[in-house]
């Protein structure tokens, strides 16, 4: 393959224009419109004021630009975002301790119910809000549609189908269901509503400007459902499929009052503070442990794992 | 006289039969190992390689055994040789992880550090996202080297002769496993001749007397 090196170098380069070339490359400038500007190599003999100008920052161009009297018009970056669901749940709803646990015959029981009805003025003017914008809405008949958009949206997530859970689901929520579970296998099952849901807490937030409103309902739901989830092998990772478990949940249904194609969709749950810890996963997970240093021996440390602090937090 | 007389043809035939009975000992000593009988080139496999990590079984039942874990890795472009890489890919081939690491560790080879990121990487990728339960427990199944994109340059020669140097990439593939490596079973010279010495005395002359 050792052949003359004239002829493969002129081979290899590419054909160029001897006289004109093009040197958009050559300037700084950044001309609003493409200019192709042509540069000399042979010998001029006026040279032009503005060809010897070199290194000139931008803002010192654009002023004698300026000066010159080219006008650059101003150039808008528009791109119109479509916010259909707020980012959190506004002023969350404080779900009584001992909710399911204590009777309601009990002193403590009366003295939640007290506090309830404090708490539930606030959520009164919010029911009127939402009936202005809503007239289909309503306290008794709201429950039942929500549960059904919850098993509906569960059964989406089951089977991955992103349009309806997209139209179940605020695109807060969304996220939050569907990460990390691409590559799993869920089954879940509703078996059945050991209480009937209730309303339990509603507002009626604006976002950005003031008349666009949010409705954000607070629905308390107590049932048997089964879970059980396979990672990519299809071995079991959590749950069990044949064992039902007794599950109470705060979940919060949003709606864009203002939209009139809006639809009341799942945004989130709340994890109330004294809520049981849930059920480890089958494998061994590390916790990473403090660094030793060469001397220590861990044993000796007596070395408390953090647990962590129970606060109320919305998913 | 009758015995030296030995015809072409019958050279031909005798050269017919050793690679009969070749072939047979081949075909035979495959049919033990497992993975050697199936012809899987480089070529075929490493063009898919990322998208063997997204393919979802059906869950198991509770009878059935459970399915070991695998994790496939890649690193594309690398600037070694692929056949200097081979070295290395074969070195580790088969054994556990932790042997593994502390090969390559310890091997002077430019290919050997990047063989010890890419299995570090596919050993954390292994936790992290499926779902393997403790990292120790990963063999490496399969490692191999493929030829990458090779960039071509001009070398100069003498007398205004030239070449053209390529400057060569590989890609490195590797399998993980959960579990514990398979034994390979380590056949000696005198079981291979015991083999043909068998084959030998099995053969049945049909037509016979």
């Amino acid at each position: 393959m050792a052949t003359s090196i004239c002829r493969t170098l002129k081979y290899l380069q590419p054909t160029t224009c001897q006289n004109i070339k093009c040197a958009v490359s050559l300037l700084d400038v950044r001309l609003p419109q493409p200019v192709l500007v042509p540069i000399r190599t042979k010998k001029r003999y006026f040279i032009p004021p503005a060809v010897n100008v070199k290194q000139k920052t931008q803002s010192e161009q654009e002023d004698k630009a300026r000066a010159a009297g080219v006008v650059v018009r101003q150039q808008y970056i528009e791109r119109a975002i479509n916010i259909a669901c707020t980012a959190g749940i506004f002023d969350p709803y404080v779900p009584p301790e001992g909710d399911a646990r204590l009777s309601t015959l009990s002193k403590e029981g009366l003295k939640q119910r007290t506090e309830q009805l404090r708490q539930s003025a606030a959520s009164q003017l919010a029911y009127r809000k939402i009936k202005d914008h809503d007239p289909e809405f309503s306290t008794k008949g709201f429950p039942a549609l929500a549960q059904q958009i919850f098993i509906d949206a569960h059964a989406a997530l089951t089977q991955f189908n992103k349009e309806k859970l997209h139209s179940l689901v605020t695109e807060r929520c969304y996220p939050e269901m569907v990460r990390g579970n691409r590559y799993k296998t869920l089954r879940w099952r509703f078996i059945e509503s050991l209480e009937p849901p209730r309303v339990v807490h509603a507002r009626c937030p604006d976002m950005i400007s003031k008349g666009n409103l949010y409705g954000q309902v607070t629905l308390r739901m107590h049932s048997k459902q089964t879970l059980a989830i396979y990672d990519r092998f299809g071995r079991l990772m959590l749950g069990d499929e044949d064992e039902p478990r007794d599950v109470l949940e705060y979940l919060v249904l949003e709606r864009h009052l203002v939209n009139p194609y809006g639809r009341w969709r799942l945004h989130g749950k709340i994890v109330p503070a004294w809520a049981p810890p849930k059920d480890p996963i089958i494998k061994t997970l590390i916790i990473p442990g403090p660094k030793l240093k060469p001397g220590e021996d861990f044993e000796d440390l007596n070395y408390q794992v953090p647990k962590p602090k129970a606060v109320q937090w919305s998913k | 006289m009758a015995a030296s007389v030995v015809t072409w043809a019958g050279l031909a035939a005798i050269g017919r039969a050793c690679g009969h009975i070749r072939s047979r000992l081949l075909g035979s000593s495959s049919t033990l190992s497992q993975v050697s009988c199936l012809h899987t080139s480089t070529e075929l496999n490493s063009k898919h390689w990322e998208r063997k990590n997204l393919i979802v079984y059906p869950p198991q039942q509770k009878d059935e055994p459970c399915r070991s874990a695998e994790i496939y890795h890649c690193r594309r472009q690398i600037k070694y040789s692929k056949d200097k890489m081979w070295y290395l890919a074969k070195l580790i081939k088969g054994m556990t992880i932790d042997q593994a690491l502390t090969q390559l560790e310890f091997n002077d080879k430019k290919g050997a550090k990047i063989i010890k990121e890419v299995l570090l990487e596919a050993q954390d990728m292994a936790v992290r996202n499926h779902n393997v339960e403790y990292k120790s427990n990963l063999y490496i199944a399969e490692s191999f080297s493929a030829k990458g994109k090779y960039l071509k340059r001009i070398r100069y020669h003498g007398r205004g002769m030239f070449g053209i140097m390529d400057k060569v990439h590989c890609h490195y593939f590797v399998k993980l496993v959960e579990g514990v490596p398979p034994k390979v079973e380590q056949k000696t010279g005198f079981d291979q001749a015991k083999e043909y010495v068998e084959q030998l005395r099995n053969r049945t002359i049909i037509h016979s007397l």
